[in-house]
C-alpha cells in the first residue's frame, strides 16, 4: 500500500510580466554615449564585418584621406594584440585598442570605458572598429549613428542571408577587395540583391583600398554625415 | 562566448531592475528570444547551467526559453507577413519592409518569485 503523503504544497509563486529587453543594460549605457556624442558633436561609426575584410585597411586609407581635412580617431576591438591600433596609428591618427579578452564583439560599456580617453570636443569623426564577426556585434547597440559593414568578395556573395540581422542593423554595405573581383566568383549584383532583400533602405558601395576605387565617394559620405552631424 | 556575454546581461538586466531581497526568491526566469536575435536556445541553456559555477547564488532558479518566427507588418497596407528566406517584401502588396513585429525580441518576458 503506498502512503498517502501529508506533505503539502506550500507558498506562492508569483509572476512578473516583465517584457525586459535583456539588453537593457547596453542599450542604457549606448543611450549615454549617443548623448554625449550629441553634445560634442562627434560623428561616431561603428565598423563590422567577418575577420579579415579590410576594416582596419579602410581606417588607415580613411585616415590617409581625411586627416587634413577634418579631425578623426579609431577605437578597434579585438580578442587579443594591439596590432590594428598600431596600424592606424602609423598614418598620424589617435588609435585606441580595446582588448576584449576572448569577447566575440564590443559591447557599449566597453566602448563608455575608454570614451574619457579622447578630446571628443575636437574630434570630428569616431570610427569603432568592431570585433570581426558578422554574428554577435548586431545585437549589440554602442550609440552608433551608423552601422557600415564590410563585405569582402573574399568571403562569398552568400552572407547577407546567412547573417541577415547584421545587414538588417547596417546603413551601408562596403562590398571590400574590389579590384579583386575578376578573379573571384562574388556578384555584386547577387550580393547587393539578398542584402536589399533584408534591408531595403541599405546603401551599397563597392570599394577598393589598393585601387582607391570608391574611396572618394566612402570619403564624401562620411564628410555629408559630419556636417550633418555638426548642423 | 556570444551565449555567455547574454547570461551575464541577463543577470545584470534584473539585478538592476529587482531589489536584491525579490531576486532571493526568483525561481524562474522566462526568455523571448527571436529567430533573428542570434540567440540558440540550446547553447543559452549550457551557459546558464556554466554561470552558476562560478556564482551559484541563483543556481536553483529554471530557464525557459521561448523561439518566436518573424513576422513584418507592411508600412502601407498594414498586412502581417510572415518572413521566409530573410525576405522582407509584403506578401499581399509586395513593398519591401524593415517594420519587423516579431522574430528581433531579447525579451525576459516573466520572472517568476516564489514565497514561503
Amino acid at each position: 500500500m503506498i502512503e498517502k503523503s501529508t506533505k503539502a504544497a506550500r507558498g506562492t509563486v508569483q509572476c512578473e510580466n516583465t517584457n525586459i529587453n535583456l539588453l537593457k543594460a547596453n542599450d542604457f549605457v549606448a543611450d549615454i554615449i549617443k548623448k554625449e556624442m550629441a553634445r560634442t558633436k562627434t560623428l561616431l561609426i561603428n565598423i563590422t564585418s567577418s575577420a579579415g575584410s579590410g576594416k582596419t585597411t579602410l581606417m588607415q586609407k580613411t585616415a590617409e584621406r581625411l586627416k587634413d581635412h577634418i579631425t578623426m580617431a579609431v577605437m578597434v576591438g579585438d580578442l587579443e594584440t594591439e596590432r590594428d591600433a598600431d596600424r592606424i596609428r602609423e598614418t598620424g591618427i589617435q588609435a585606441l585598442q580595446i582588448v576584449t579578452g576572448g569577447i566575440c564583439h564590443l559591447e557599449a560599456q566597453m566602448v563608455h570605458q575608454v570614451l574619457d580617453k579622447f578630446d571628443l570636443e575636437n574630434i570630428d569623426l569616431l570610427f569603432i572598429e568592431n570585433v570581426g564577426n558578422l554574428v554577435c556585434p548586431s545585437s549589440f547597440d554602442l550609440g552608433e549613428d551608423y552601422r557600415v559593414t564590410l563585405m569582402a568578395t573574399t568571403e562569398g556573395d552568400d552572407k547577407p542571408k546567412k547573417y541577415p540581422k547584421m545587414f538588417l542593423t547596417s546603413d551601408m554595405m562596403l562590398v571590400s577587395k574590389a579590384d579583386l573581383l575578376p578573379y573571384v566568383p562574388f556578384s555584386v549584383e547577387a550580393v547587393t540583391k539578398d542584402a536589399r532583400e533584408v534591408n531595403h533602405e541599405l546603401e551599397v558601395l563597392q570599394i577598393s583600398a589598393l585601387t582607391e576605387e570608391g574611396v572618394d565617394a566612402w570619403c564624401q559620405w562620411l564628410l555629408e554625415k559630419i556636417r550633418l552631424k555638426q548642423g | 562566448m556570444h551565449e555567455t556575454s547574454i547570461v551575464n546581461s541577463i543577470m545584470r538586466t534584473l539585478e538592476l531592475e529587482f531589489e536584491a531581497a525579490q531576486l532571493h526568491k526568483m525561481s524562474a526566469i522566462h526568455l523571448k528570444v527571436g529567430i533573428l536575435s542570434n540567440i540558440e536556445p540550446r547553447l543559452l541553456h549550457n551557459a546558464y547551467s556554466a554561470y552558476h559555477l562560478s556564482d551559484p547564488t541563483y543556481q536553483h532558479v529554471a530557464l525557459h526559453i521561448e523561439s518566436t518566427s518573424l513576422k513584418i507588418q507592411c508600412d502601407i497596407c498594414s498586412h502581417i507577413t510572415d518572413v521566409e528566406n530573410y525576405r522582407f517584401i509584403c506578401a499581399h502588396c509586395g513593398r519591401p519592409s524593415k517594420n519587423v513585429i516579431q522574430g528581433e525580441e531579447m525579451l525576459i518576458h516573466k520572472v517568476e518569485f516564489i514565497d514561503d
